[in-house]
């Protein structure tokens, strides 16, 4: 499509797939959304986060060094004298280990069950789903790292870009996997045969999260542009340039439900861009959403 | 150092199985599993000419253990003195040397989930008495000792020839030795012969397979990563906010 995400008609935009990406901003744009924030994860997330973070980086640490069979090994032999030398032998280990996995899949459990409806649905459709914007995005990433296609024509991504979405979706399946195989190999559920396909699924599925880990601590801790998404881990809140440039059509989102609310605020703070004025059929664009008075009557 | 070794007598043996039972007793096996044996094979050739053979076995406590290799925590080890012991503590019963084991000698223990097998009685033979088999053999067929040392029985009678169960595919250097002069132990090679190692399918994958493929792919996560980087220190910082 060769429009400019001003010149869209009101049909398009209703239509997040065929939604372009941003467009350039002025200084004065820029100035104003940056010296905003926007909420990108609540305290749970958070909490979750370095949970999770914190129990992956002690089960990798010690999984790794309990796997000392030459054929099967994946570390140096000084690291495994290294940890046996930290635990005192390795029978302790393998009991931190499992202990470990115990409180890490706790913690998942407790996040499952009770924050089923607000918090794992909504992980699962917005975060684990790719939508048609995200498989352009693949091609799209591929042509602009070859610099063949600007920032401003890649596809608009939400919450998380599409490479962040593929990442969450292996970390998902094996961390299923790792909650299977794990008791499996501690409380020896099922025949030798089972214990034995457990470790290799459970080998495979450490792997696959711990290959990808490196590029995601790069992007969020080293790499620039990303890096308000490494402090939005600890605040829980990004600046509205950065959400505008790398999230566009969840930072959309967001302006046009608080457009429906505080238009008049956002107008005097100078944040009504073009872009929100193109959505004026608001209701059209939000079909799910009720509002509701003081009193509890549905509008 | 020693090297403990033992020497079974098949001229001796009488097929009491008090050994076994010994075993049984000291160590709490359950039936139907063993860390120790003494099989009875058929009645061989036609009277007059007949012979009944036993098969005393038990763990080879082998120089090259395949069940050492196999395991994947280090849980089974060799002692320096040469005992092939297991660590419960590490175990996860995942069975690699059971299926490594030539002898049959491994089984997993229901009461604990854990693998177990013959350690040569090491609580005993620490505190200067026999193996629980041997010190039970109403018949002296069971002769336990180190072989390091040139005046114990067991080097003598290993020297006068007494034969370890090895096939032409698989030797790993047992070290229980058996003396027979009936031509009885030919019998029990041919019923009893050690099995091929054996590694599972998961395992082989695990070793032939995945791990490269898993050193490729993190290899190059951290060439590229690398790149990114020097690319970054390359270009500078820049001080205006995108």
């Amino acid at each position: 499509m060769g429009l400019s995400t001003s010149k869209l008609n009101e049909d398009i935009i209703l239509d997040h797939d065929l939604l372009k990406s941003h467009r350039r901003l002025t200084f004065e744009e820029k100035r104003i959304l940056a010296n905003r924030v926007m909420k990108k994860h609540g305290v749970a997330g958070v909490t979750l986060h370095w949970v999770n973070a914190i129990s992956w980086f002690l089960l990798i640490a010690t999984g790794v060094a309990l796997l000392s069979a030459t054929y099967l090994k994946f570390a140096p032999d000084w690291y495994l004298d290294m940890m046996e030398g930290i635990f005192g032998n390795k029978g302790a280990m393998l009991h931190f280990h499992i202990a470990v996995g115990i409180f890490w899949v706790l913690t998942l459990l407790l996040y499952g069950v009770f924050g089923f409806k607000n918090y794992l649905l909504d992980f699962i459709k917005h975060d684990l789903t790719l939508d048609k914007d995200d498989i352009r995005w693949f091609p799209a990433k591929v042509k602009n790292l070859m610099g063949k296609l600007s920032n401003y024509n890649m596809p608009a991504q939400g919450t998380y870009n599409a490479g962040q979405k593929a990442y969450a979706v292996i970390v998902a399946i094996s961390t299923i996997a790792l909650i299977i195989t794990g008791p499996v190999m501690a409380f020896h559920i099922g025949s030798i045969t089972v214990i034995q396909w457990a470790m290799m699924i459970h080998f495979v599925a450490t792997m696959s999260v711990f290959t990808g880990v490196f590029v995601h601590v790069y992007m969020a801790a080293l790499f620039p542009e990303e890096r308000p998404a490494f402090f939005s881990m600890i605040t829980g809140k990004v600046n509205e340039l950065y959400a505008y440039l790398h999230h566009y059509k969840w930072w959309k989102e967001i302006k046009n439900e608080e457009h429906l609310f505080f238009k008049e605020e956002l107008q005097k703070d100078g944040i009504l861009l073009p872009e929100l004025e193109e959505c004026k059929n608001i209701k059209d664009h939000i079909v799910s959403a009720k509002v509701y008075n003081l009193e509890g009557e549905q509008l | 150092m020693s090297k403990y070794a033992m020497v079974i007598d098949m001229d001796r043996c009488v097929s009491c199985h008090a050994c076994e039972v010994a075993c049984r007793s000291h160590y709490d096996v359950p039936v139907p599993y063993y860390r120790n044996w003494v099989h009875q094979l058929r009645p061989e050739g036609v009277y007059p000419d007949i012979k009944k053979v036993s098969y005393v076995g038990l763990c080879n406590h082998c120089d090259d253990a395949p069940c050492v290799k196999a395991c994947p925590t280090g849980a089974t080890y060799k002692r320096e003195d040469g005992i092939v012991v297991v660590d419960k503590n590490l175990c996860i019963g995942c069975g690699l040397c059971i299926d490594a084991c030539p002898y049959g000698a491994r089984y997993i223990n229901p009461d604990n989930e854990k693998v177990d097998k013959c350690d040569f009685c090491v609580d005993r033979i620490t505190h200067g008495e026999e193996p629980a088999c041997v010190a039970t053999c109403i018949a002296g067929a069971r002769i336990f000792g180190d072989l390091d040392d040139p005046k114990s029985s067991v080097s003598k009678l290993v020297a006068s020839g007494a034969e370890q169960n090895v096939s032409d595919e698989v030797n790993v250097g047992p070290n229980i030795y058996y003396l027979d002069s009936h031509n009885d132990f030919p019998v029990v090679k041919a019923a009893f012969p050690p099995k091929v190692p054996h590694t599972p399918t998961p395992q082989s994958m695990w070793s032939k397979v995945l791990r490269p493929l898993f050193w490729l792919a993190i290899g190059g996560t951290f060439l590229g990563q690398f790149a990114a980087f020097a690319a970054q220190l390359i270009k500078g910082e820049s001080e205006v906010k995108e």
